[in-house]
């Protein structure tokens, strides 16, 4: 279970994120949604430690987020696939996905877990020791959230993974992504801009405007009603 | 033509010197993005260390252990203790403390060590080899310094391309947010890097020594000479560093045989204003335009 409450984030004097509750249970997703700087990318660079915010907490299981490193956070479970996928396009396919797992002290296992990478995203095998700068854009979102997997966490945060992506390609990672889900019992927060790709696989979903949570539902009913959708989504 | 091969030789010896301080300068570039204008100060000082250590009469090879192991921890404490808190503040706050750094040295090594010119010992002959009654024009300590920053870069070319480790560094060279959200702790990465870096100025501070004799700012040409060939490979590429360091020890010794010895610091600081003001992005690279 992901926990965020109260989070409130300010850059200088602006308000990013303000007083944000949240929780994802386990095996479940949980959409973000809302326009270009609603606060979504700031409330997963927040829970990651990439940005202190003023105020809140961010509990995964029984451990406390806020006030530690990203490389902590990341040690405690939390997987993070950034916005524009993150990929160091300098390393091979095979070499980002093994930096996933380097700070995890069962090599073994780490061997184990890149293996289940190449399985779950087999276009990424025949790739491996390609440089990352090769792949396309959606062998570059396969792999970001393959890396992030093999660190086996227990929390996922995906930043608008449907950029860039065609509609087809995007339906198939989503659909991979549900999956491991339930395989995997995550707790995934799914940030997007794309609502109709996120509400497919969500399901609980809140809408993000001026870094307030304007309104929280389940998938299904967002999707669901006309009136809301046209309102806080427009389409 | 004996003469020609002679300069040669002498060129890439030299050359090898100046390979060891621009790769060093690269590393540093490419971990932090930060010219460490104190990479010839800092070998200078374990070149005082390692006289010191000799001095005391230890043998040769644990001075230079001596000074590689100071090198490896003055790089990590500069980059611990100096560079890290201005790691969020504009780059030349960093460029402008490793000047700092470079002056420090220089007036603390005359109160520590003496300020007059020492003479530096060699491990083995830098008398040419000789072959019959021919002798060839190349010492004993010619194919040492060569042989050692061969083998130095090779070691870390292992390091950084086939351990976990240096897989790790190169993370958090090339994206260290990724890498911290990777759960790398780019921090011990960075200081690992100056360490290593400070490391091989060390090696290159041990080989230069003999020949340019030690005292304060001994190694100042040097450093130079090592930034202009980095500057020439682009200061990304390891290869395009090395290769330019070995061609401006080439260039400067033909200069020094040919036109005069006296001409060849000069030969060096124009070869270095005409790249910066002619192809300021190296000769080796072909990507965007450095901003300083």
């Amino acid at each position: 279970m992901l926990e965020i409450s109260d989070l409130t984030v300010a850059y200088g004097g602006v308000i990013a994120l303000d007083q944000v509750s949240l929780s994802v249970p386990e095996g479940s997703i949980t959409a973000v949604l809302g326009a270009n700087g609603a606060g979504k990318s700031t409330l997963v660079r927040t829970i990651s430690g990439l940005v202190k915010p003023r105020r809140g907490s961010v509990m995964l299981g029984d451990e406390q987020l806020v006030g530690r490193s990203p490389e902590a956070i990341a040690r405690l479970g939390v997987g993070h696939v950034p916005e524009g996928h993150g990929i160091i396009s300098e390393l091979t396919v095979d070499e980002n996905l093994r930096l996933g797992g380097l700070w995890r002290r069962d090599r073994a296992d780490q061997r184990v877990a890149i293996e289940e990478a190449y399985e779950l995203f087999p276009p990424l095998r025949v790739r491996r020791s390609v440089h990352a700068s090769n792949l396309s854009g959606g062998e570059r979102q396969m792999l970001s959230i393959g890396r992030a997997m093999v660190a086996r966490p227990t929390a996922l945060l995906l930043d608008e993974p449907s950029l860039g992506l065609a509609g087809g390609l995007l339906a198939q990672i989503m659909q991979r992504l549900v999956v491991l889900v339930t395989e995997r019992n995550l707790s995934v927060l799914l940030i997007e801009q794309n609502a109709r790709s996120a509400l497919s696989v969500a399901d609980q979903a809140v809408v993000l405007s001026l870094g307030k949570i304007e309104l929280r539902d389940s998938a299904e009913r967002l999707a669901g009603d006309d009136a809301l959708r046209h309102a806080y989504l427009g389409f | 033509m004996r003469l020609f091969v002679i300069y040669t030789v002498d060129g890439i010896t030299n050359g090898m010197v100046y390979a060891a301080v621009a790769l060093a300068l690269v590393m540093i570039w490419r971990a932090t993005r930060i010219i460490n204008y104190a990479q010839g100060a800092m070998a200078m000082f374990t070149t005082y260390i390692a006289l010191v250590v000799i001095r005391h009469g230890a043998p040769y090879w644990l001075g230079f252990l001596v000074a590689l192991a100071t090198g490896l921890v003055l790089g990590a404490v500069t980059e611990r203790l100096l560079v890290r808190p201005v790691e969020s503040r504009p780059p030349l706050n960093a460029v402008i403390l490793s000047l700092g750094v470079l002056i420090l040295l220089e007036a603390v090594a005359p109160m520590l060590f003496g300020g007059q010119t020492q003479s530096f010992p060699v491990p083995v002959s830098n008398i040419d080899f000789v072959v019959g009654t021919t002798s060839l024009p190349v010492s004993p300590f010619a194919v040492f310094t060569v042989g050692a920053v061969l083998i130095a870069m090779l070691l870390l070319f292992l390091v950084f391309q086939r351990t976990t480790l240096g897989l790790r560094m190169r993370a958090a060279a090339f994206n260290p947010e990724i890498a911290r959200i990777l759960g790398i702790r780019v921090g011990r990465m960075l200081t690992l890097g100056w360490g290593l870096a400070a490391l091989l100025g060390a090696l290159a501070g041990m080989l230069a020594a003999p020949a340019v004799y030690l005292y304060p700012s001994n190694m100042d040409e040097v450093l130079v000479f090592g930034f202009t060939g980095a500057i020439i490979g682009g200061l990304e590429s390891p290869v395009g560093a090395v290769t330019g360091a070995v061609g401006v020890g080439l260039a400067l010794s033909y200069v020094s045989g040919y036109i005069g010895a006296d001409l060849a610091p000069l030969g060096g600081f124009v070869i270095l204003i005409l790249v910066l003001m002619l192809r300021p992005q190296g000769l080796f690279s072909f990507g965007r335009q450095r901003q300083v």
